[in-house]
């Protein structure tokens, strides 16, 4: 996998290829159980079914292990890597390898989740590059359909056959490919209609989209915390546009399904795929308002390019 | 200031005039610190900076520990930037003064304990 010519890279990232539960528990508790022999911090974030299959694998051993959720921790794909994956890591003294189970990619992901998932699984080994940790992601070759599969070769550069432990290198691997494939234009928000709100803002109506935003998310159902983070979200978007975006942008808020959208497009465009999904570091000012829009959203969408940037962020009702 | 226009592709509902967005700063009587009325957003964003700055500058005067009150029971919303600016006071008083928040919006908690886990030196009273 390495030759001479390229120093080892630290980071490890294989994808693990299941179709059974036999299969499951074969990939990951082996994984686990060697990392706490070495004395190694691990962690599991992994949907809540596979998480009561390995806890029940473990059994006692289980208490030196931090388990997650991903269903819900990692119900945004960008909230992954700083909210899960870095808020783990890098709490662990140094010195010692990171051991994390990571599976971001279920059967039930939508259509509408699933660009910001291969996204977040390509980035992932830019955001570790260097550092001593492994991160195992799972996949259910039984129920993932083909394209998902796919993409899985090109966002790990190491993979694990169905059935097998050995680790093969990939040749599809090509992170960056997948970054830009599904840097997607999102489909038009919806026109004129009553439950939408589309304003054109500017540095001197921030407070006031503000306040339709909210005003609007409330009628559409949204109450207490949800849309208290509609406000904040409405506000660090906006707000970026205004500085960042070219001055100014326009807000779109309306109901899909059980959630509320709110977007926001501006002439801007989005330079570091990784915006938003580092921890910043303790001394940085500023560089936080779109990692908030990641850690409060249940879903985040981007596009980027040069006509500009659209962000669309989904919030439960 | 001006209201802001529908969108082109969206055209919706008439947007309300709004009174542009104000923070105003006063000194508290009886207790060191300041009570803020207003919103802290990217207009204001300069109001609040010179008023934490104020923090850090008398800390560095008066010299020792104490605590400083920021009454913000009359500020409705305080955005990330905001937050930002309190964590660096924060840091910049190094154990040398306390703030303490006095009824802040809900969120602005939460966004600090979300962006700067483990900062020392700030409390939240709700009294």
């Amino acid at each position: 996998m390495t030759t001479a010519t390229h120093p080892v890279e630290p980071f490890v990232h294989p994808a693990l290829f299941y179709t059974d539960t036999h299969e499951y528990l074969a990939g990951t508790v082996p994984f686990i159980r060697e990392g706490l022999a070495a004395g190694e911090p691990v962690a599991v974030a992994v949907p809540k079914e596979n998480l009561a299959l390995i806890q029940d694998a473990l059994g006692a051993d289980g208490a030196a292990v931090r388990f997650l959720d991903m269903r819900e921790a990692g119900r945004n794909p960008g909230r992954i890597i700083p909210g899960v994956l870095r808020a783990f890591a890098d709490q662990q003294p140094p010195g010692r390898r990171i051991r994390i189970i990571g599976e971001p990619i279920w059967a039930g992901r939508s259509q509408t989740e699933y660009p910001a998932c291969a996204q977040h699984e390509a980035l992932i080994n830019a955001a570790f590059q260097g550092r001593e940790v492994t991160i195992l992601c799972p996949y259910d070759s039984s129920r993932l359909d083909e394209r998902v599969l796919a993409d899985a070769h090109a966002t790990h550069p190491v993979v694990i056959p169905a059935g097998s432990a050995a680790e093969l290198a990939s040749t599809a691997y090509d992170p960056d490919d997948v970054v830009a494939r599904y840097n997607l234009p999102l489909p038009p928000a919806p026109g004129a209609g009553p439950d939408v709100l589309g304003i054109v803002f500017a540095e001197d109506s921030l407070s006031a989209v503000r306040h339709l935003a909210t005003g609007h998310g409330a009628r559409l159902g949204l109450t207490g915390t949800a849309l208290e983070n509609l406000a904040l979200i409405t506000a660090e978007l906006t707000t970026n546009s205004v500085v960042h975006g070219g001055g100014t942008g326009t807000l779109t808020v309306w109901p899909d399904n059980g959630y509320v959208v709110c977007e926001v497009r501006d002439k801007g465009r989005l330079a570091d795929p990784l915006a938003g999904r580092r921890p910043p570091a303790r001394d940085q000012r500023g560089g936080r308002g779109l990692l908030l829009v990641n850690l409060l959203s249940d879903l985040v969408r981007i596009h980027t390019g040069p006509e500009g940037t659209t962000i669309r962020s989904y919030l439960g009702r | 200031m001006s209201a802001p226009e529908p969108a082109r592709q969206s055209p919706t509902a008439a947007v309300p005039k709004q009174a542009a967005p104000r923070l105003d700063v006063y000194p508290l009587t009886g207790r060191n610190g300041f009570r803020a009325v207003g919103e802290v957003i990217l207009p204001t964003r300069d109001i609040w900076e010179r008023a934490l700055q104020g923090v850090v500058r008398e800390a560095e005067d008066v010299g020792g520990e104490d605590v400083y009150y920021l009454e913000l029971s009359a500020v409705t919303f305080v955005d990330v930037a905001g937050a930002g600016a309190l964590a660096d006071t924060a840091k910049s008083l190094d154990g040398r003064r306390r703030l303490v928040l006095d009824r802040p919006p809900d969120a602005l908690p939460r966004i600090l304990t979300l962006l700067w886990p483990g900062l020392p030196g700030i409390e939240v009273s709700a009294s």
